[in-house]
C-alpha cells in the first residue's frame, strides 16, 4: 500500500511540475514591456502610479496620449495600484525582474535600498530638466550626488485648519508659536470642538508631530548626519520628545485618538476635519484631497486654511524650515531611454499645470506655480519658498526600519507608556537590528 | 504524461504497456482474465490518486512547505527585501529575538490570550451545550444565533466591533441612554480594559464553534447511560459530573487543542481593531502582529522571517506537548473503551 501511494505521489508531483512549468513559460511570453532596447523602433513604456480614480488617473492617461502624439514610436501603458498595496507589489516586481519601466518612488530609505540592490537607474537630467524641477526638489531625490527620481510636486507639511471653527472659538490669527497654539487649543475646547485630530492607529500621522518638533529642535546638520550614522545621540532628539510630552499635557487631540485611523471614513482624523468635528490636523499636501473625499457632498472644504508648524523657543533648527515629502518617479534598471523622455515631458510647464490641477497640489516647476489658487496651497507655497531648507519625512529619510521603530515609540509616548528617552532608545536599537 | 507510462513499465507490468493506450474503451470487456484487470484496476486507482491528490500536494508544497523553508533561509540574513539577500548574519536574528523586550511582551500577550480563551470559553461552551441539548422552545434558533458569529469573516467582525466600541461609538451611547453613563469607558485604548474587550469579542466570535463541537460530543453519549443513572437515583449534577463530563472529555480536549493553536496564531481581529502600533500599547498585540510589523512594515525581512520560524517552533512544541500528555488517552481510545 505504501509503495503504491508513494508512486502515485511521484506521478502527482511530476504532473504538477509539468503543469507549473508550462504555466510559467506562458507567463513569460507576454512580458514585452521591459525590452531595454531603444533603437528607432516602436517602444512600450510601462508606468505604475497610485491614483486609482478621478482626475489624478486621468492626468496620466492624457499625458501618455499627448506624449504618443509627439513621439509616435513611444506608447506609455499605465497601471494604477492602490496606495497601500503599492510598495509590496512593486517590491515583488523588482525582485522578480518584472518591474515596470517607470514607477512612483517614495524616496528616502526605500530608494536607498533600491539603489543598493542595483534596481533603479541614476538619471542623467539635462540643465533644462534641472531648472524645471528646481534644486530643492532634486536634492531630495539624490543619493551621493546622483539623481534617482524625477520629482513632480512639492509636499510641504503644515497644519490644516477650519477657518469657520477658528472664528467660532474666537481665534483671530493662525498660531505662530507653541504658546499661541496651546491657547488656541484651550479656546477650541471651550467652544466644544475637538482642537486637533490625529489618526494614531496608523502611527505615522502621530509621529509627524514628533518629526516637526525634531525639525525645530535639531539643526539641519544634525538631522542630515544622522541619516548616515543612524545614531540618535544628540540631545535634541530627546528634547523633541519632551516638547511633544509637554504639549500632550494640554490634551490637544480628539477623544479616542489612539484607535482612530487617519484617512478612512467620517471618524478618521481627516473625516473629523471634513465634518467640522475637529479644527486642525497636521498633514502633508495630499490632505485637502483626502478631506474633500470625506465631506458630506464630497466637495473640497470651503473654509480650509493652512499654517506652518509653530516655532519652538530655543531650538537649533531654523524656524522657517519645513518638513515635506519628496519622491517622484524612478526608472527601473531595464527601462528604455524613452522612459526618461516621458518623465522629462512631465516636468514641462503645460504638463506641470495639468498635474497641479489634477492633484490640487503645488507643482515643482516654478513657471507652473501660478496655477495654485486655493488659499491653503498659496499659504503653503509661500512658506515653502521662504523656507531655509526642507527635510524629508523622517520615516522615509531614515529608512523603513528606523522609521517604523520611531513611529511605534511615538505612539507609546502618546499612550502614556513611554518617554522621550524611550523614543531615542528604541530608534537606536532598531538601527542596530536593521 | 510519458512519465506515468514509464512508471508502469518500470514496475514490470508489460502486458499493460499496450493495452493502456486503449484505455477506457476496452476496460469493461468481460473476456479479459481477472489478474490483469485487477492489475489494471490498481493502475487506474493509482492514476486516480495522482489526479485527485496531485493538485493538493502541489499546492501544499508551493504554498506551505516552500514558504516555510524560505522563511528559515531568510532568517539567517539581514535583508531589507530589495534584491537577493546577501548579508549573512547566522543566528544573530535569533539572538536578537531572545533579548528583544518587544518580542517578550507579545509572547506574554499570546500566552495570556491562549489561557484566557480556554478558561472563559470552555466552561461557557459546556454550559451552553448542556442547555441547548435539552428540549427547549426555539432551540434551533438559539443554536443558529450562537453559531452565526463564527461564520462571519474576521474583517467584518473586527470593523463592526471597533466602530461600536469607539469612545463615541454605539456601546457608550447605549450605556448613556439606559442610564448607565458611569460605565462608559475607553474600551479599545485603555490598556486595563483592552485585553478584556478583546477576550469578549473573541469569545463572542468563537463560542459558537465550541458549542457545536460540544453538542456533537453530547449527542454521541448513549442515552441508556443517563436512563440507567436516573433509575439508580442519581441527581442532575451527579449525572453531569460523573457521566457527561468524562464522556465529553475527548471533545473538550480536541476543542482546547484547536483553541490553543488558534490563539497562538491570532492575528486578524487584533490587526483590524487595534492595528500594529496601538495593539502594543493597549496590550493586545500578538506574535503574528509583531512578525508583520518587523517584516513587512519595518522592512526587516530577515528578522521578520526569524520571528516566523520562532512562532512556528513555539506552536509545534506546544502541539507536541499537548499531544503527548493530554491527547494520549484519546488517541488510544482508552476512555471510551473503558466506559462503554
Amino acid at each position: 500500500m505504501t509503495r503504491k501511494t508513494r508512486s502515485a505521489t511521484a506521478v502527482a508531483i511530476g504532473l504538477g511540475i509539468a503543469l507549473a512549468a508550462t504555466g510559467c513559460a506562458g507567463g513569460s511570453d507576454d512580458d514585452s514591456g521591459n525590452t531595454g532596447s531603444s533603437g528607432g523602433g516602436k517602444v512600450t513604456v510601462t508606468l505604475w502610479e497610485n491614483s486609482t480614480t478621478g482626475p489624478g488617473k486621468q492626468f496620466f492617461v492624457d499625458a501618455a496620449k499627448a506624449y504618443h502624439t509627439l513621439h509616435p514610436n513611444v506608447t506609455v501603458t499605465l497601471q494604477t495600484v492602490q496606495n497601500e498595496d503599492f510598495d509590496g507589489k512593486l517590491q515583488t516586481a523588482l525582485n522578480s525582474n518584472s518591474a515596470p519601466d517607470v514607477f512612483l518612488q517614495r524616496g528616502g530609505g526605500k530608494m536607498q535600498a533600491m539603489v543598493d540592490a542595483g534596481q533603479i537607474q541614476a538619471l542623467d537630467l539635462t540643465a533644462a530638466d534641472k531648472t524645471n524641477a528646481g534644486p530643492a526638489a532634486i536634492a531630495g531625490d539624490s543619493i551621493d550626488g546622483k539623481i534617482y527620481a524625477v520629482p513632480l510636486d512639492t509636499a510641504p507639511e503644515g497644519i490644516y485648519y477650519s477657518k469657520d471653527l477658528f472664528r467660532q472659538a474666537g481665534i483671530s490669527s493662525a498660531p505662530t508659536t507653541m504658546d499661541e497654539l496651546e491657547a488656541g487649543v484651550a479656546k477650541l475646547k471651550a467652544a466644544n470642538v475637538a482642537p486637533i485630530a490625529v489618526g494614531a492607529k496608523d502611527a505615522w500621522p502621530a509621529a509627524h508631530w514628533y518629526y516637526n518638533f525634531a525639525l525645530r529642535e535639531c539643526s539641519q546638520d544634525t538631522m542630515t548626519k544622522v541619516g548616515k550614522s543612524l545614531k540618535f545621540d544628540d540631545p535634541c532628539w530627546t528634547k523633541a520628545g519632551d516638547d511633544l510630552a509637554s504639549f500632550l499635557k494640554v490634551n490637544p487631540f480628539q477623544k479616542g485618538f489612539l484607535t482612530a485611523s487617519s484617512q478612512q471614513g467620517a471618524g478618521s482624523s481627516a473625516g473629523m476635519l471634513a465634518n467640522h468635528k475637529a479644527a486642525m490636523e497636521l498633514m502633508g499636501n495630499w490632505d485637502p484631497g483626502v478631506i474633500a473625499g470625506l465631506t458630506k457632498d464630497q466637495k473640497p472644504l470651503p473654509d480650509l486654511g493652512w499654517f506652518p508648524f509653530p516655532g519652538v523657543a530655543g531650538g537649533q533648527g531654523d524656524p522657517s524650515a519645513i518638513m515635506g515629502g519628496s519622491g517622484g518617479y524612478s526608472l527601473s534598471k531595464k527601462a528604455p531611454k524613452e522612459a526618461l523622455g516621458f518623465l522629462e515631458f512631465l516636468l514641462t510647464k503645460d504638463q506641470q499645470v495639468a498635474y497641479a490641477k489634477a492633484f490640487v497640489t503645488i507643482p515643482v516647476n516654478k513657471e507652473a506655480q501660478s496655477v495654485v489658487t486655493e488659499p491653503y496651497n498659496i499659504s503653503a507655497l509661500q512658506a515653502f519658498n521662504k523656507a531655509a531648507y526642507s527635510m524629508q519625512f523622517l520615516d522615509t529619510e531614515y529608512g523603513q526600519n528606523v522609521g517604523n521603530a520611531m513611529n511605534t515609540a511615538v505612539v507609546n509616548l502618546l499612550a502614556g507608556k513611554g518617554t522621550a528617552a524611550d523614543i531615542v532608545k528604541d530608534t537606536n536599537s532598531a538601527a542596530e537590528r536593521g | 504524461m510519458s512519465d506515468t507510462l514509464g512508471t508502469d513499465t518500470a514496475t514490470g507490468h508489460r502486458s499493460q504497456g499496450t493495452s493502456r493506450v486503449g484505455g477506457a474503451a476496452t476496460s469493461g470487456s468481460p473476456t479479459r482474465p481477472r489478474p490483469a484487470s485487477r492489475r489494471r484496476g490498481r493502475a487506474k486507482m493509482r492514476l486516480e490518486i495522482a489526479l485527485l491528490s496531485g493538485p493538493a500536494i502541489i499546492m501544499f508544497l508551493a504554498f506551505v512547505i516552500f514558504p516555510v523553508a524560505l522563511a528559515a533561509y531568510y532568517g539567517f540574513y539581514r535583508w531589507h527585501g530589495y534584491g537577493a539577500p546577501t548579508d549573512w548574519v547566522g543566528l544573530n536574528n535569533y539572538k536578537l529575538i531572545l533579548t528583544d523586550p518587544a518580542f517578550q511582551q507579545v509572547l506574554k500577550h499570546s500566552f495570556l490570550i491562549m489561557g484566557l480563551s480556554l478558561v472563559i470559553q470552555g466552561p461557557l461552551a459546556i454550559v451552553l451545550a448542556l442547555l441547548l441539548n435539552q428540549k427547549i422552545r426555539g432551540r434551533s434558533v438559539i443554536r443558529v444565533l450562537i453559531f452565526v458569529p463564527y461564520i462571519i469573516s474576521e474583517v467584518i467582525v473586527g470593523t463592526g466591533w471597533s466602530l461600536m466600541l469607539q469612545s463615541d461609538g454605539a456601546v457608550n451611547d447605549l450605556l448613556r441612554h439606559i442610564g448607565l453613563g458611569s460605565l462608559q469607558a475607553d474600551w479599545l485604548s485603555n490598556p486595563k480594559l483592552a485585553i478584556w474587550t478583546l477576550m469578549g469579542i473573541i469569545s463572542w466570535k468563537y463560542i459558537g464553534f465550541a458549542v457545536i463541537l460540544m453538542l456533537a460530543g453530547l449527542q454521541s453519549i448513549p442515552e441508556e447511560l443517563f436512563e440507567a443513572a436516573q433509575i439508580d437515583g442519581a441527581s442532575y449534577w451527579q449525572i453531569q459530573r460523573r457521566i457527561t463530563l468524562p464522556l465529553l472529555g475527548p471533545t473538550i480536549r480536541i476543542w482546547a487543542f484547536l483553541s490553543i493553536i488558534g490563539s497562538l496564531q491570532l492575528f486578524d481581529l487584533v490587526y483590524i481593531i487595534w492595528g500594529q502600533y496601538v495593539s502594543g500599547t493597549a496590550g493586545t498585540s500578538t506574535m503574528a502582529i509583531y512578525m508583520l510589523a518587523q517584516g513587512r512594515n519595518a522592512g526587516n525581512y530577515g528578522y521578520g522571517s526569524a520571528i516566523a520560524v520562532v512562532m512556528f517552533l513555539i506552536s509545534l512544541i506546544v502541539a507536541l506537548i499537548y499531544q503527548r500528555f493530554v491527547l494520549r488517552r484519546d488517541l488510544r481510545g482508552a476512555v471510551t473503551e473503558g466506559v462503554v
